[in-house]
């Protein structure tokens, strides 16, 4: 039986991109007027009793005095309680999560989860550098955020085998389902052939391999799961989610064929949800780099350790194969403005669950999405989190 | 003719040259002089007269089975110290993993540096001060652009260990002469070294009477020379003085250029596989001082300098020039987050250049770097003795990064190593590597200036693939 304390009511996002016209503060104000817009029965902003703000970039990216009182002045909602939640690459996941907690604890019963992140206010050079140049003067010295996974490809490729064109299945996939999501920062397709050929950027990922950097924001509306019926008849429960830490550093980690942080987020969140991963009907996952979303699938339990280039080439994890795996592009094609990825993931299940994700609509059997995102030096922290339109 | 101290014993050498080779032909055609023969040896932007001083070093402790842990003095002699005033000597002394409680000097001023440095050895060595006392002679010299110099200017180390007692080799006799005339020399915050005489007027009123002097003092029974060359024709004039049959050092400077305050030392470590007498003399600041060693026996190390020799890869002009940091790119550069002023490298300084890792007393996993992890990554347990890590491992996996903007050079791979006493550590791979490594290679760890922070030069160890000769010695 899923834990069904909370609903989700409403959700949405802007357009992902290179948004150069909009400010941090805009793009939240235009996810917050989509999710409200989004509540089948109407929603006003002074029924946000509280609000999680999830940003990742801090310091380096000109958002240094972005925090939980910056959002809620541009939302015109100042004076609620608002927190800024920094978790790495599921920041917005990790946002989730914790205003769920917010409402099951019965502290607040609506509570508003947003995630806006501005990538391109910084040239790519700039950002290349300050990342490169951060953290340990040595060890880290050199790093890109392709360097904390193409080493997880190289080995991968080396123990089963896997290959570029696997690698390649992926993205061609995604960038397919991003031209059928008109929130995604790409809408074309890419060929096996392009990926292959593209220019490398971390051997062995090569441009194609790699999502963009983009500006976005996404916002869910959470609330008590006894009052969902005031804002919708078709409400969406949280399931189960699930958190778990590895060892920040690559040379800490003690395989580079799986993201140990994954299994055992995923591991909680099905024991909370009450659900083993064969009654998922879709799933949201963190596919930054076509290799981690290989990852992810198998340390998920979508297929056996090392089968993961071979279900993606085979094409399970299409819109109608086994398992559809990121219909909404994914971060290779939807974009991945870091701290909103995991909420427009979520807003993905959201709208899949109810069945309102138009032409990439997937079969919706037992009424079960996952979603997923890992980060933290590439994989220090992964979060798990299961909607179902299940109520017990 | 000076007293001999025949107690002093040379039980190893070591020699290293930089990565890059330039032909002297690409210099002058550079800059429309007419051509020369020859290449230099000149470091990568990676590499300084102190990552060369801790190759050549740190190979002759491995030849002669010297623990860094015995060694009680560091004579190392450069006219290019990393840091005009700082702490140049402290930081190859750690690099090294000697002692903290060394003896010894940073010997500078001129390139008979790597003389000074050898005879404030012998000196430590003979009086009893010193047991083990490790010499190092280094540049990397750095002429003024389009200068005559420039063409002939190379960089490279050479290594002597000294020890009381047994050993092969015996250090003899020495002799200076010195005059006090101004002929190459660099002021304070010059970058470039000057090139100041006529050199007919050097070679017949400075060079060669010096020559003549410390020929007269040395020159009984020496059956190989290795003498000073610093313009590439003195050499030969110096060879013919003091009637010398057989000029050992003729080899080195074909294949690096002048090294500087390495050029004595260097040019004498091959004459040193073999019996017989061997004397070095070096040149600089007006002053040349010759030493004599009697070689008994082959002494471990002496075929080093040929693989030295043989190592590198050409480089042209350009890239030389991007190296020794005079063709800059235009726009910013980024500085650190960690500048090196920092409480984290007085930290973690010594754990960075010495190569630490904390290994756990509970169940031996060892977590690097030691600042970082005050809990054991293997099972979390808290206690911990820090260890120095293998310098030896194999590619556990890896990725080579091709998008780095300036200052970064790209290819650039990253490696995770798995070090033979059982750490895993991941740093910078070398361009050199880039287009052939491969899981379960064998690699050994390199010391490297990973950046010039704010003046300041940061050093690390590198993964460089294993030297064949070592995968033999190995085997």
């Amino acid at each position: 039986m899923s834990w069904d304390r909370v609903a989700v009511v409403g959700a949405g996002l802007i357009k992902f991109g290179e948004l150069f016209d909009q400010s941090y503060e805009q793009m939240a104000a235009g996810a917050f007027a989509a999710a409200m817009a989004s509540v089948d029965k109407g929603f006003e902003p002074v029924q946000v009793e509280a609000a999680m703000v999830a940003t990742q970039r801090g310091t380096l990216w000109g958002q240094e005095g972005i925090g939980g009182n910056t959002v809620p002045t541009a939302l015109g909602i100042a004076g609620i309680p608002c927190t800024r939640i920094e978790n790495a690459c599921p920041s917005g996941s990790d946002a989730f999560r914790i205003g769920a907690m917010a409402v099951a604890s019965g502290v607040h019963d609506v509570v508003l989860v947003i995630g806006v992140e501005k990538m391109r206010d910084k040239s790519t050079e700039e950002g290349l550098l300050a990342r490169a140049a951060s953290g340990h003067p040595v060890y880290t010295r050199g790093e890109s955020a392709p360097v904390l996974f193409a080493p997880f490809a190289t080995r991968h490729m080396h123990e089963f085998g896997t290959t570029r064109e696997m690698l390649a299945s992926v993205a061609v996939k995604n960038h397919h389902n991003g031209t059928l999501d008109p929130y995604a920062h790409f809408q074309s397709e890419v060929t096996v052939d392009q990926v292959l050929k593209a220019p490398p950027v971390c051997h062995p990922l090569h441009l194609l391999d790699c999502c963009p950097q983009t500006d976005g924001a996404a916002a869910t509306l959470l609330v008590n799961a006894e009052r969902a019926r005031e804002f919708t008849d078709n409400p969406v429960y949280v399931a189960g989610f699930g958190v778990a830490t590895d060892h920040p550093y690559l040379h800490e980690k003690t395989t580079f064929t799986g993201l140990p942080a994954t299994v055992k987020a995923a591991a909680r969140a099905y024991a909370m949800a009450g659900i083993g991963p064969a009654d998922l009907d879709l799933a949201e996952v963190h596919d930054c780099f076509t290799i981690t979303e290989i990852l992810d699938i198998e340390d998920l339990g979508f297929c056996e350790k090392g089968k993961g280039g071979i279900v993606s080439i085979e094409g399970e994890t299409s819109l109608t194969g086994r398992i559809p795996v990121n219909p909404s592009g994914g971060l290779l094609a939807k974009g991945h403005p870091i701290g909103a990825s995991g909420v427009a993931q979520l807003t993905e299940c959201w709208w899949q669950l109810r069945g309102e994700a138009d032409g990439r609509q997937v079969a919706i059997r037992n009424g079960f999405a996952l979603q997923h995102n890992v980060g933290g030096r590439g994989s220090g922290v992964s979060v798990v989190n299961i909607l179902t339109t299940n109520a017990s | 003719m000076a007293a001999a101290v025949p107690t002093v014993k040379i039980v190893a050498v070591g020699a290293a040259l930089p990565s890059l080779r330039l032909t002297a032909a690409d210099v002058t055609a550079t800059w429309g002089a007419g051509p020369r023969r020859g290449t230099t040896a000149v470091c990568a932007p990676d590499e300084d007269v102190l990552t060369v001083s801790w190759h050549a070093a740190a190979r002759a402790l491995a030849a002669g089975g010297v623990e860094p842990t015995d060694v009680d003095g560091l004579w190392w002699g450069t006219s290019r110290p990393p840091f005009a005033e700082g702490p140049s000597l402290s930081m190859l002394a750690a690099a090294l993993g000697l002692r903290d409680d060394i003896a010894g000097a940073l010997n500078s001023g001129s390139t008979l540096a790597g003389i000074d440095a050898l005879l404030s050895a012998w000196d430590a060595v003979a009086a009893g001060s010193s047991r083990v006392s490790l010499v190092v002679g280094a540049d990397a010299l750095r002429p003024g652009l389009g200068t005559a110099f420039e063409a002939w200017a190379g960089a490279g180390a050479a290594a002597f260990v000294l020890r009381a007692g047994d050993g092969p080799a015996a250090l003899a006799h020495r002799a200076t002469r010195g005059r006090p005339v101004l002929d190459r020399y660099r002021g304070d915050r010059e970058p470039a070294t000057r090139d100041l005489y006529d050199p007919r007027l050097f070679r017949e009123e400075i060079f060669l009477p010096l020559v003549d002097g410390i020929a007269a003092a040395l020159s009984d029974g020496v059956d190989t020379w290795s003498l000073p060359d610093p313009d590439g024709r003195l050499g030969a004039a110096a060879a013919r003085r003091v009637g010398a049959s057989s000029v050992a050092s003729a080899d080195a400077y074909a294949a690096a250029g002048d090294t500087g305050s390495a050029a004595p030392l260097l040019g004498a470590v091959g004459a040193l596989a073999a019996p017989g007498v061997v004397a070095m003399v070096g040149y600089g600041g007006g002053r040349m001082s010759g030493v004599t060693i009697e070689v008994g026996a082959a002494v471990p190390g002496a075929a080093d300098l040929a693989r030295a020799l043989a190592a590198g890869r050409p480089a042209s002009y350009a890239e030389v020039l991007r190296a020794r940091g005079e063709l800059v790119p235009s726009g910013e550069t980024v500085e650190m987050a960690v500048p090196p002023g920092s409480a984290a490298f007085v930290r973690g300084g010594l754990e960075m250049i010495g190569l630490l890792g904390a290994r756990c007393i509970d169940c031996a996993t060892i977590s690097t770097p030691p600042s970082l992890h005050p809990a054991c990554t293997g099972c979390g347990g808290a206690k911990l003795e820090e260890v120095a890590l293998a310098r030896t491992g194999t590619v556990h996996t890896f990725v080579v990064n091709h998008t780095m903007p300036a200052p970064f050079v790209a290819p650039l791979p990253l490696v995770v190593v798995d070090l033979d006493d059982g750490a895993r550590i991941m740093l910078q791979g070398t361009s050199d590597d880039a287009a052939t490594l491969a899981i379960d290679d064998r690699v050994e760890l390199v010391l490297r200036r990973y950046t010039v922070e704010r003046g300041v030069p940061v050093y690390g160890f590198k993964v460089q693939k294993a030297e064949r000769s070592e995968e033999v010695e190995r085997s």
